[in-house]
């Protein structure tokens, strides 16, 4: 009984406070607290009498720049794409003749099941996915570097017009970002912004941010059809993403997620050095999820494909659900399987195919072993990826949103309309490609 | 061997005001990453060793207000008012130095134990800005380091501040922001409504309280009538 009568007393004390104010009294109390503060600010506080334009401002009027700003996000963004890809070039390519090498001394163990499993299965799964530990971990710096030197913030400045447009603002700007790194904690990030129905649509379209996971599809099947434009294919797929990011949102803005978009001030945080441990802490913390992954989950998918490989079980699953895909030009039973077990981490695409087809070649070459062995052209290649890109967020994803939406409904509602929207995408590619290809 | 004392403080502050270097400092690689309760935010805590003490280190998430408006927000809230902690140390960045105390007022008024770690004294000092920094702990009522945690420098004298803290070596003067006679006049009426009810005024400070009821914070609120069953 006291509590209502509390909330009933606060309704009297709300109304009374409305009519001397004519506000309502949190903007009043607010108001006391920005009162009190900017008088505690003159008694302790002294600042230089004409301020010194600070660096951070001089660097703003470029940065922030109404034009030029969007033209220099775009740039540093291909400008980290660039790096991480040629740096890790080399790198990879030691990696990947380590576990052939392991892969080839392996498949001499007896007896023969044996040099199978660690051959093909361990090293050939396994060793194909980890090969891509330097871009990854490349690209998971070059984003932490930009979001602890306050980059990734004017950046958000920058987009909030733009985002506008699209029924968001600058706020969500940042979590799509880091979508690029990984969609889970991407996720997780926008819980910084306040209106539920903005946080819902970003959550939602976090997914078409190609995250480093999607990273050695495209790495492996443009290195192997598109070898000059490769950089551009990669980057085709990521505009891809992102050109359905856009349109995903508007119509989510004008259909199930009505409503006015919030309206806050942008933070400008000034610019900081940021420190190595700080990077590294952060790098180290996305990309141990990597690792992590590796050696557990797509650990235990490649050797669950070896055996059924092996026992001659694979093939009949594949067989079967090969048909759905034969519109996009990737009928064949083994892009099925690689399919199917990649909604589980979109890593083990690269892993089965690695597993599959480890016995054939070895490990060099993997996406040219695939690409001869599947009768692929560069525009089912480029079909498949696209396909990868938007077919259902990873199991960790899903999982992510049920957490953070509290229902089932959203991820349940995004997987399914993924797989519909990625076959229509893929099949629209790969049809229209052959018009013009023969 | 001595009993080892353990002490919990919360590490909270605004985004950008180098919270994190604090944290990566005061616990080094004795770091862990769980969740909060309930939800799926990210919970960094990790422990520090000082004095015989073990003090173990909870990072909030970084906001610039204690309302209800984001998840981050009430998170941070309910552990500073819910679990107690020993201390509560607000990193705020002394070249915005405006901005940052609008929370470490509401931690204030939240009757929370607090140090004020006054960081990034270099980048305020580049910009020619002096900071009368007893007068700023005196006029609070709360202990204030200065620091430059990228540099490592007021760390040992922030654990300092923290144990005295805890062993309640500090007198706080309780916080009290005026705000204008008609508002006051509200909060007394809440403020003896609350003290009726034992349990509330057990668990929260009742000035505290009966500001959030007026600034219809839908956390409160929604609690308040949860509990009536």
């Amino acid at each position: 009984m006291n509590r209502e009568e509390i909330l009933e007393a606060q309704e009297k004390s709300l109304a009374h406070l409305r009519s001397v104010y004519r506000e309502d009294a949190e903007t009043v109390i607010a108001d006391a607290r920005y009162g009190f503060i900017s008088g505690l600010i003159k008694e302790t506080l002294k600042k230089p009498a004409v301020e010194r334009r600070t660096i951070s401002d001089s660097i703003d009027k470029v940065l922030v720049n109404r034009g030029l700003g969007l033209f220099i996000f775009l740039a540093i963004l291909f400008g980290v794409f660039q790096l991480t890809f040629t740096v890790s070039e080399p790198l990879m390519g030691w990696i990947d003749d380590g576990f052939g090498w392991l892969a080839d001394e392996a498949a001499t163990i007896s007896p023969e099941w044996l040099g199978s499993f660690i051959g093909d299965g361990v090293f050939g799964g396994v060793g194909s996915v980890l090969m891509f530990v330097p871009p990854i971990f490349l690209l998971f710096l070059a984003l932490a570097f930009l979001e602890d030197c306050g980059y990734l913030a004017r950046a958000a400045f920058v987009m909030d017009r733009l985002m506008h447009r699209i029924g968001l603002h600058g706020r969500s700007f940042i979590p799509l970002v880091l979508g690029f790194g990984c969609n889970v904690p991407a996720i997780m990030a926008t819980r910084t912004i306040e209106n539920p129905k903005d946080r819902l649509t970003t959550i939602l379209i976090i997914p078409f941010m190609s995250c480093g996971a999607r990273l050695p599809i495209y790495i492996l099947f443009a290195g192997a059809f598109f070898t000059a434009y490769r950089g551009l294919v990669v980057f085709s797929m990521y505009a891809i993403g992102v050109i359905l990011a856009v349109i995903m949102a508007l119509v989510l803005r004008k259909t199930l997620l009505k409503g006015p978009s919030g309206h806050f001030v942008m933070e400008l945080p000034p610019y900081r050095l940021p420190t190595l441990t700080g990077i590294i802490m952060h790098t180290w913390e996305r990309g141990r999820e990597f690792l992590l992954r590796a050696g557990t989950i797509i650990f235990a998918v490649v050797v669950f494909v070896w055996l059924l490989d092996y026992t001659g079980a694979l093939e009949p699953i594949g067989k079967a659900i090969a048909p759905i895909f034969s519109p996009l030009g990737f009928g064949q039973w083994q892009a099925a399987v690689a399919l199917i077990f990649g909604v589980l981490a979109k890593e083990v695409v690269v892993g089965t195919f690695g597993t599959l087809f480890a016995g054939a070649e070895g490990l060099g070459d993997l996406g040219d072993v695939v690409g001869a062995e599947l009768a692929w052209t560069p525009l089912i290649a480029f079909a498949f990826m696209a396909f990868c890109l938007i077919y259902v967020p990873c199991v960790a994803a899903i999982a992510i949103m049920r957490r953070e939406t509290n229902s089932w409904r959203w991820p349940a509602f995004t997987a399914g309309y993924t797989i519909f929207l990625g076959w229509i995408v893929a099949m629209l590619i790969y049809q229209i490609g052959r018009l013009f290809t023969g | 061997m001595s009993m080892a004392k353990e002490i919990t403080i919360a590490l909270a502050g605004n985004p950008n005001s180098g919270k994190t270097t604090v944290f990566n400092n005061l616990t080094g690689a004795r770091q862990h990453v769980g969740n909060w309760p309930g939800v799926t935010v990210e919970k960094k805590e990790g422990t520090c060793r000082y004095q015989g003490y073990t003090i173990k280190v909870v990072d909030l998430p970084g906001v610039y207000s204690l309302t209800a408006y984001s998840l981050d927000e009430v998170i941070a809230r309910n552990f500073v008012v819910e679990e107690r902690p020993d201390a509560v140390v607000d990193v705020v960045d002394a070249s915005n130095l405006e901005r940052n105390l609008y929370l470490a007022v509401q931690l204030l008024e939240v009757g929370a134990p607090l140090i004020i770690a006054l960081n990034m004294m270099d980048q305020a000092e580049s910009r020619g800005y002096q900071i009368d920094v007893s007068q700023l702990s005196y006029l609070l009522g709360v202990p204030v380091v200065p620091m430059e945690a990228n540099r490592s420098s007021g760390i040992q004298e922030l654990l300092q501040e923290i144990v005295k803290m805890a062993d309640g070596e500090v007198q706080t003067r309780g916080f009290r922001l005026d705000y204008g006679r008609e508002v006051e006049e509200e909060i007394a009426k809440m403020q003896e409504l609350i003290s009726r009810d034992e349990e509330l005024s057990r668990k929260y400070s009742l000035r505290w309280l009966a500001i959030k009821l007026l600034e219809a914070d839908e956390e409160v609120v929604k609690r308040l009538g949860m509990k009536q069953g």
